[in-house]
C-alpha cells in the first residue's frame, strides 16, 4: 500500500541526481520542482498540483531524478512504489491514458529542441535516405525487401527526383526474386556507388542501361579500370556533367581493350550527345553503331533516341519510321523503349 | 496478457523477411508484437547494423506519435510475425482496455524522453570538442555495462565509429574526424575503425562540466 509521508515546509522530497524508484501524488500542502533548462541554465520552477503526480518518469525509467522536489508549505505527499504505481495503473488506466499524453507532448517538444539544435538536420532528406535504403536491399540481392522500400519510395514521392530509376530497381527486384529468389543470382548492383540515378530529363530522357546488365564481377577480382571508369562516366551523365562523361568514354572507346564496355560506352556516348543537343552528331554516331554492331544489347533504345533525334530536328516522318523499328522487333513486349516508342508514335499522330 | 481477441482488425501477420517498415519511411502506426521476433536494423554506410531484436509483448515505431517524421529504423519480420497495429487516432481505444499495455507505452516514452533530454544537452554545448566528449558520457551513462569481464578502471571502450558519434553530436563526420584526432594526439582516447576507447571517463567529465552552462 502506498504510504502518506508529511514533509515541513522548505524541505526537499528528493534531490537532482537522486535515485529513486518511488512516484508521489501531492495530497496537500504546496510542492515546486526546480530545474535548470537544459537550453539557458535558468532556473525553472515548475508548482505541482494537488492531486498531481511527481517523480513519475525517473521512477519508471530508474534513472536519477531531474529535479529537486522543495515543499513550499507543509504539505502530504503519497508515495508509491513502482509495483504499487502499476498495481494502481491497471484499475486507474484513465490515469495512465492522461500521462501517455502528456509524456507524448513532452516527447514531441523534446524531440522538435533536438531536430532546431541538429547541425546537419538528419543528415540525409528522407527520400534519398528511402531510395539508398532500397539500393542497399537490392545490392545485397535482398529482393523482397528491395521490392518493398522501391514500392514504398514510389507510393510516397511518384514524381520525386530518383522515381524513374526507382521503378526500373523494382522491376529488377521482382525480376530477380522470381529468377533466382532472395539471396541468390548475380548481384543486380555490381558497384557499391552507383548510386545516382539518372535524372530525369522529362520524357527525352532515354533509359539507362538496365541495372541487370551490369557486369558480373569476374571471378573474386574487383571491377576492372575500364569498369570502374565506366561507371564513374555514368555518374556523371546522371549528375548532367555530360561533357565529362564524353571525355570518360571517349578514352574507353581508345582503349578498344574490354568489348563489353566498349559496346556500353558507344551506347552512352550517343546518350550525352544527344543530352546536349547535338541531334545531328548523335543520329550519326548512332548510325555507326546500327552499322557495325547491329545486334548491340541496347539497340532497341538506340532506334528510339535516334527516332528523338529527328523528331527534336523536326523530321516527324523518320522519327515516326524509327518509333515503328523500335516496335517491329522482337523481344520483351513491355521493355521500356517499347513503351515509350509507343508512346512517341501516339503522340505524333500514330504509326 | 490482456484478451486482444476484440482488437483482431488492427492484427496483421508478416512473413519471415517481410519488411513492416523501412527506415526513412514516413509512419503513423506503431506495432505491438503479440508473437514472433523483430529484428530492428539501419543502415550505416554500407552495413546493415541490428539494433535490436524484438519479441512479444514488445512495442516498437512507437516514434510515430511524432506524426510525419520519419522512421529512424527499419523493422523486419525475423520469422512468422503477429503484431496489433497502432496509430495516434485509434490507439486510446486499445489502451482504455488495455492498461499493461498502456503502462508499457508509457515506459517505453520515459525512456525516449530520457534520451533525447540526453541528446538534447550534448547538442546545447557550444564546444564542439565538449559536444564529443558528452558524447561518450551519454554512451557511458546508457551502455555502462558493456565493458563485463575486466576492470577497466577509469578507460572505457566503445563499440562505435567516427560516424557514430557525428551523428550523436549533430556535427559533420569529416569535422569530429578532426577533432577525435585531436584528442588522439593528446592521448586522451585511443582511435580504431570499429571502436574507440576513452582513456579516462573522469577527464571527460570534469572538461564537459566545465564547458556546460551553469
Amino acid at each position: 500500500m502506498p504510504k502518506v509521508g508529511t514533509y515541513r515546509a522548505n524541505s526537499v522530497i528528493y534531490f537532482q541526481g537522486d535515485l529513486g524508484d518511488k512516484i508521489f501524488v501531492l495530497q496537500r500542502g504546496r510542492v515546486t520542482l526546480n530545474y535548470n533548462d537544459i537550453e539557458t541554465g535558468k532556473l525553472i520552477r515548475e508548482i505541482i498540483q494537488t492531486g498531481e503526480f511527481f517523480g513519475v518518469k525517473s521512477a519508471l525509467g530508474r534513472y536519477p531524478r531531474e529535479e529537486n522536489a522543495v515543499v513550499l508549505e507543509d504539505a502530504n505527499v503519497l508515495a508509491f512504489t513502482v509495483p504499487e504505481f502499476e498495481a494502481f495503473s491497471m484499475s486507474n488506466t484513465r490515469i495512465i491514458i492522461k500521462m501517455l499524453k502528456v509524456f507524448s507532448n513532452q516527447l514531441r517538444h523534446i524531440h522538435k529542441q533536438v531536430e532546431n539544435l541538429m547541425e546537419n538536420p538528419s543528415a540525409v532528406n528522407a527520400e534519398t535516405g528511402l531510395y539508398k535504403t532500397g539500393e542497399y536491399y537490392l545490392r545485397s540481392r535482398m529482393y523482397s525487401q528491395a521490392r518493398y522500400v522501391f514500392g514504398r519510395y514510389l507510393t510516397y514521392y511518384p514524381a520525386g527526383r530518383m522515381a524513374e530509376q526507382a521503378g526500373r530497381y523494382l522491376e529488377t527486384a521482382e525480376a530477380a526474386l522470381a529468377r533466382y529468389g532472395d539471396g541468390k543470382g548475380p548481384a543486380p548492383l555490381a558497384v557499391a556507388q552507383v548510386a545516382s540515378p539518372y535524372v530525369g530529363q522529362e520524357d527525352a530522357a532515354p533509359s539507362a542501361p538496365p541495372p541487370m546488365a551490369a557486369p558480373k564481377p569476374q571471378e573474386g577480382a574487383g571491377l576492372s579500370d575500364v569498369a570502374k571508369d565506366y561507371y564513374n562516366a555514368v555518374s556523371l551523365f546522371s549528375q548532367e556533367k555530360f561533357q565529362e562523361a564524353m571525355k570518360i568514354l571517349k578514352a574507353i572507346l581508345e582503349t578498344g581493350s574490354e568489348s563489353e564496355y566498349v559496346g556500353k560506352a558507344q551506347f552512352d556516348m550517343g546518350r550525352c550527345l544527344f543530352a546536349l543537343g547535338q541531334w545531328d552528331l548523335a543520329i550519326k554516331h548512332f548510325t555507326g553503331i546500327v552499322q557495325s554492331a547491329p545486334k548491340h544489347p541496347d539497340m532497341a533504345d538506340i532506334l528510339y533516341i535516334m527516332g528523338q533525334s529527328w523528331e527534336k530536328k523536326g523530321d516527324k516522318a523518320r522519327a515516326k519510321a524509327f518509333f515503328s523499328k523500335v516496335l517491329s522487333m522482337p523481344g520483351d513486349d513491355d521493355s521500356s523503349a517499347r513503351i515509350k516508342a509507343k508512346k512517341a508514335l501516339g503522340a505524333l499522330g500514330g504509326a | 496478457m490482456a484478451d486482444l481477441a476484440a482488437f483482431s482488425r488492427f492484427a496483421r501477420t508478416y512473413q519471415a523477411g517481410e519488411i513492416i517498415f523501412s527506415e526513412y519511411e514516413p509512419g503513423d502506426s506503431f506495432y505491438l508484437i503479440q508473437a514472433g521476433r523483430v529484428r530492428i536494423t539501419k543502415i550505416v554506410g554500407d552495413i546493415e547494423k541490428n539494433i535490436d531484436i524484438l519479441s512479444a509483448p514488445e512495442i516498437f515505431g512507437e516514434m510515430a506519435i511524432l506524426e510525419g517524421a520519419p522512421r529512424s529504423a527499419t523493422a523486419i519480420a525475423v520469422e512468422t510475425v503477429k503484431v496489433l497495429e497502432f496509430n495516434r487516432a485509434n490507439f486510446e481505444i486499445l489502451m482504455m482496455g488495455n492498461p499493461q499495455i498502456a503502462l508499457r507505452l508509457l515506459k517505453v516514452f520515459t525512456k525516449r524522453i530520457y534520451d533525447q533530454k540526453r541528446r538534447f544537452m550534448i547538442l546545447t554545448l557550444d564546444d564542439p570538442q565538449a559536444k564529443i566528449a558528452d558524447v561518450f558520457l551519454m554512451l557511458d551513462e546508457t551502455q555502462g555495462a558493456l565493458n563485463q569481464g575486466e576492470e577497466l578502471g577509469d578507460k572505457r571502450d566503445f563499440r562505435v565509429t567516427v560516424d557514430d558519434v557525428a551523428h550523436w553530436a549533430g556535427m559533420n563526420p569529416a569535422e569530429v574526424q578532426t577533432l577525435l584526432s585531436h584528442f588522439s594526439n593528446q592521448r586522451r582516447i585511443e582511435l580504431y575503425s570499429d571502436h574507440i576507447v576513452v582513456k579516462n571517463i573522469n577527464d571527460f567529465i570534469r572538461f564537459v562540466n566545465s564547458k556546460r552552462k551553469k
